[in-house]
């Protein structure tokens, strides 16, 4: 953005035009030969013509005269101290020791910028760099850069290194980051009424005086992934129509009839279907779905309803992070490190299915005496019941949409080799479901949560707000030294520190926040590649099974089981999840660091 | 004919409590009525979108199985018994199923863990409530665990 200050700009713009746009245009080949190509023509003709070229010049922005013509013109970087690019930082030129500002402008998204000089003898050259988080910074050029550039040199200065200043707008964002954590963690609020209250306030402090300001709402805005809220809304239209074709019951009623009473090859198919059907959807979605008819299969088989539904948690959990679009998680670190579905599909599902083995053995071993505990029921009517409440709904819905799915599938896979970002693909995969399977307007504010669509809205405003004023920075650099800057004690830290806030926090806030910290660990630490992104994955999703607030599955889960009558305590499920979340975070940690 | 209203869900107490309304039922030559009353929100810990419709189907059908299963267990006693679904809160549904006048009582059962919907206090506080509201007796269905289970 460039903008003109000062009082000599006039006659510098019209020289600067003269210089660089008029006398190369009237002195060039072209104009040279176009009077001699067209003799014919009255030389007056031909002036008109030039005319008309230079009033179209001057209609075309500054930066594209400036690209187009031999200006010189100074570019250069402002980075803070750990070499990230700090944006829409306002630069200040003084010209020829001018006390006021000659130029003011500001550095675009990669913090670079770059002044085009008006033509005449420059003597002197400053330049004032400052920013609302940062301290002020200010450069002279040296006698022989200003010989450069009255040459006509395009020049290019180092980076400029700005130091974080921390403000009182500093405190101000850190402390409404804790509270809305706290509020979704206590469940004092919705956790989208938390967050938008946080990014409301946030923007109100921001108007309170320079030394609250912690961003604009066109700085806040910008800190919205649109391709995560694209992605989650196309899977919520696509997932939704799937959802009530009565496909999980059906799948888990034949699950049911196949192990013919041999429970323990029941739990297996069970598990296998809800980790297949979390990693491809969504695990709550699956785990809401399967739950209700695996409460009703054990009660038929007569055996307790936990012991089918929490290895069933268990796997939703470790399933969800084989794709793209298993888990939230996955959806906003492949947006952020731009992963797409391949990549998970390549570098994570190998180390899925190892981890889902290993788990479906620990589970055997611990429910080992629920499974021999058969006490099948023989009435018919329930049996009767049983399948009813099993069978497909919908059919021809299920066949179209199953259809639209697959191709959607297909199209995340092959889609990439034609740049098409899974957004796209999800919003086209939604739009042709509801052509296919329903054209009902409506059925788009049926399937969509608009709640959980502001939630991440909101979200991503409030830890843009603690990017912004250095907070994540300050706890990225804490890791780094920690870390000492070996890879290896990182993508253990990853791992191992998300799953264990796991316990704590809820995982969708947890990674949006750790996301930048692990973008800024990737760059610092030399042959990071993924696979702290990787990690960041893992962490979160097997982190999950350490505790029942661990993962939204989990609590939607409880919640059926308890309506059932079959509650799910906090400390049954951590009995049997913490074990299996630190068996699969090792194996997850071992299987990083040697793919990686 | 007198009805006995008898409020289940599943689990082991709720066995108890239904034994316990299947004797009353058996001495007062009554009919029992089964009550599954649920709410679905638990919905509210999701960010993520599902359509409510769907999951009080899906719960729907649950409750109509565990229902099946006591109204065969009274069956089995001799006993015969009607069973109905309720969305909603537990306290106001109960209260307005209970002010049916053919129900001349209401078998809960005690709290049997920390998990349960109500304390005891609460319990005794919404029988009160149900008995100054509907001239229905409640009884308390008691609660033992069973050492070697």
């Amino acid at each position: 953005m460039l903008r003109r200050t000062g009082v000599f700009d006039e006659r510098r713009l019209i020289t600067g035009v003269v210089n660089t746009v008029i006398n190369p245009i009237v002195n060039s080949k072209l104009v040279r030969n176009f009077e001699s190509w067209l003799p014919q023509f009255e030389k007056r003709m031909g002036w008109l013509f030039l005319l008309a070229i230079i009033l179209i010049s001057l209609l075309l922005p500054a930066t594209a005269l400036a690209q187009e013509s031999d200006q010189k013109s100074l570019t250069g970087r402002l980075v803070d101290l750990q070499g990230q690019s700090i944006q829409e930082a306002k630069i200040l030129v003084f010209i020829d020791g001018h006390s006021a500002p000659d130029y003011e402008f500001e550095t675009n998204h990669d913090g670079v910028f770059l002044f085009d000089f008006p033509a005449g003898d420059l003597t002197d050259l400053r330049l004032e760099m400052s920013h609302h988080h940062f301290q002020t910074v200010s450069w002279d050029a040296t006698v022989e850069e200003l010989a450069a550039l009255r040459e006509g040199t395009a020049l290019r200065v180092p980076d400029f290194e700005m130091e974080r200043r921390i403000t009182v707008g500093f405190w101000a964002a850190t402390l409404v980051f804790i509270a809305v954590l706290a509020l979704i963690i206590t469940e004092r609020l919705h956790s989208t009424i938390a967050a938008l209250l946080g990014a409301g306030l946030l923007l109100i402090i921001s108007l309170m005086g320079d030394q609250l300001y912690i961003f604009d709402f066109e700085r806040a805005i910008g800190y919205v992934d649109f391709n995560v809220i694209f992605l989650v809304m196309g899977m919520m239209i696509i997932v939704g129509t799937i959802e009530h074709t009565g496909i999980f019951q059906w799948i888990a009623y034949q699950a049911y009839r196949i192990s013919r009473g041999k429970i323990w090859l029941l739990a297996v198919i069970l598990m296998l279907f809800t980790s297949v059907a979390s990693a491809l959807l969504d695990n709550v979605t699956t785990m809401l779905l399967m739950a209700p008819i695996s409460i009703q299969i054990a009660l038929a088989l007569g055996i307790n309803p936990l012991a089918l539904l929490i290895p069933e948690m268990l796997a939703s959990n470790v399933g969800g992070i084989a794709t793209l679009i298993g888990t939230p998680n996955n959806i906003l670190i492949g947006s952020y490190a731009g992963l797409g579905f391949t990549d998970f599909l390549n570098d994570l599902t190998p180390g899925v299915l190892i981890v889902q083995v290993v788990v479906t053995v620990y589970v055997l071993l611990i429910f080992r005496s629920d499974y021999r505990l058969s006490d099948e029921t023989d009435s018919r009517d329930l049996l009767n019941l049983l399948k009813e409440n099993a069978r497909i709904t919908e059919p021809d819905n299920l066949r179209k949409a199953g259809i639209v799915f697959i191709g959607t599938l297909l199209l995340f896979v092959f889609g990439e080799n034609f740049h098409l970002v899974p957004a796209v693909t999800a919003m086209i995969g939604a739009a042709i479901t509801l052509v296919v399977v329903s054209s009902d307007v409506d059925e788009i504010f049926r399937v969509v949560d608009w709640s959980t669509l502001l939630f991440f809205i909101a979200l991503f405003m409030i830890v843009g707000a603690v990017q912004e004023v250095g907070l994540i920075s300050m706890i990225a650099v804490g890791i780094h030294k920690l870390v000492a800057g070996n890879l290896l004690a990182a993508i253990l830290a990853v791992i191992w520190g998300t799953g264990l806030m796991c316990l704590l926090v809820p995982t969708i806030p947890l990674t949006a926040a750790l996301l930048p910290v692990v973008g800024f660990l990737t760059q610092a630490i030399p042959g990071a590649g993924n696979a702290l992104y990787y990690g960041l994955s893992m962490g979160s999703a097997l982190g999950a099974n350490n505790s029942l607030i661990g993962a939204t599955n989990n609590m939607v889960t409880a919640g059926i089981a308890k309506r059932a009558g079959y509650p799910i305590s906090y400390r049954s499920f951590i009995k049997v999840g913490f074990p299996a979340a630190l068996i699969s975070m090792f194996l997850g940690s071992l299987y990083i660091l040697w793919k990686f | 004919m007198a009805k006995i209203l008898c409020a289940i869900r599943g689990g082991e107490a709720s066995v108890q409590t239904q034994d316990a309304a299947i004797e009353l039922a058996k001495k007062q030559e009554s009919e029992l009525l089964y009550l599954f009353v649920f709410d679905i929100d638990f919905m509210d810990k999701t960010e993520r979108a599902f359509r409510r419709d769907v999951i009080a189907r899906e719960m729907d059908h649950m409750a109509e199985f565990l229902l099946l299963m006591a109204v065969e267990r009274a069956k089995e006693q001799g006993v015969k018994s009607t069973m109905l679904i309720r969305h909603g809160k537990l306290r106001e549904e109960l209260t307005d199923v209970a002010n049916d006048p053919q129900i001349s009582h209401l078998v809960l059962g005690r709290p049997a863990d920390d998990e349960s919907f109500f304390t005891l206090d609460e319990l005794q506080e919404l029988a009160k409530e149900i008995e100054t509201k509907t001239q229905t007796t409640v009884i308390f269905a008691e609660y033992s665990i069973d050492e070697n289970n």
